[in-house]
């Protein structure tokens, strides 16, 4: 099976492509893909734990979860973005790593597909 | 090259898309970019829609704007996460986000 | 030698997001990715400026200044210092109705020798089609 690296710099809130990324990295663990999902920017606020679910906001927290039981999945976010926001490391959600910007090209130099969602 | 692109936006990427060349290109229509398949503003079809491509929209983003697949431009074809998936895998060598 | 080629265009405007910035730190962050590869593996990026994104390359930044924040004009250098590829393309710079002279096309005021070049869009296509991934920012 093949290896999906996503990277996305969009906002949790404010923004659907992290919706996309997340729901796009279920569908390719449930077909046997392994994703890795890199967050820099803005994106760095889906690593942030105690998310609460409101029906007006995106809410990713449990798909998150339930990914990262899978085995197939690994998300990692960038520290420096996140450190900038605010979010230490204390405050990242169970499963997810902390890494600088060169983490992310290595996961693409060892990935079958990359899709980086800049913007936003 | 074999390039697979996800177009997300209505009113921007298009002068990305026009001067993209590919020898496979697939135009995959996501978020804000399903009104592509599906708005006809002044009547007409999307521009981008006459890029010599394959279309694809994904019905998620299409149904929670409002639209159904029996009300979407005949050149586009339906496509679920699952299918993206195997766009992605099978048939495009590289994929860009715009 | 496995070399991978990453080529992140950048195409959109500076400061209001934070797109062509995170394109620029990313590109450079391929300078330190050996740490996490096998002995002879290394990436090589090439940075497109296309569309909107060749307004990126206007000398003269004052970001610090009045941002308080690394100007996109330092980004640049520091990838020129680096020696990584740069390219402009040449048409945007000609709709915008700037010139060389106007681009930041060097970093000699820090050290650096490469140079940023203006081309025509069908080399950054090439570009495009010699990469291994594309990273559209």
């Amino acid at each position: 099976m093949s290896k999906l690296t996503i990277g996305c710099f969009s906002s949790l809130v404010g923004s659907m492509s992290l919706d996309f990324a997340v729901k796009l990295s279920k569908a390719a663990v449930e077909k046997g893909h392994s994703v890795d999902m890199w967050v820099s920017g803005n994106a760095t606020m889906l690593s942030k734990k105690g998310q609460r679910a409101f029906k007006d906001y995106s809410a990713l927290a449990k798909p998150l979860e339930e990914l990262f039981a899978t085995g197939k999945f690994q998300a990692t976010a960038c520290e420096a973005c996140a450190e900038a926001r605010g979010y230490h490391k204390d405050d990242t959600m169970a499963g997810f790593k902390r890494h600088s910007m060169d983490w992310y090209l290595a996961s693409c130099f060892s990935a079958d597909k990359v899709l980086h969602i800049g913007g936003d | 090259m074999k390039l697979g692109v996800f177009m997300s936006d209505y009113r921007s990427g298009s002068d990305v898309i026009e001067r993209l060349q590919a020898e496979k290109l697939g135009i995959i229509l996501v978020g804000n970019g399903v009104y592509h398949a599906a708005a006809k503003e002044n009547g007409g079809a999307s521009s981008v829609l006459s890029k010599q491509a394959t279309f694809y929209v994904l019905v998620e983003d299409l149904e929670s704007r409002g639209f159904t697949a029996a009300n979407i431009d005949s050149r586009v074809k339906v496509v679920n996460y699952g299918d993206v998936v195997d766009l992605i895998f099978n048939d495009y060598e590289k994929i860009i986000w715009i | 030698m496995a070399i991978k080629k990453y080529a992140f265009v950048v195409k959109s405007l500076p400061y209001k997001i934070e797109s062509s910035r995170l394109a620029m730190t990313h590109a450079i962050s391929s300078q330190t990715v050996e740490i996490y590869l096998e002995d002879g593996e290394n990436v090589e990026p090439v940075i497109c400026f296309i569309g909107d994104g060749v307004l990126n390359c206007v000398k003269g930044h004052q970001a610090m200044k009045h941002y308080g924040v690394t100007s996109l004009e330092q980004h640049i250098k520091n990838a020129l210092l680096l020696d990584l590829k740069v390219l402009i393309c040449k048409e945007d710079v000609d709709k915008f109705g700037l010139s060389e002279a106007s681009l930041i096309m060097d970093a000699e005021d820090i050290g650096g020798e490469t140079k940023a070049q203006v081309v025509p869009y069908s080399e950054i296509q090439q570009a495009l089609d010699s990469a291994d991934h594309l990273l559209f920012n």
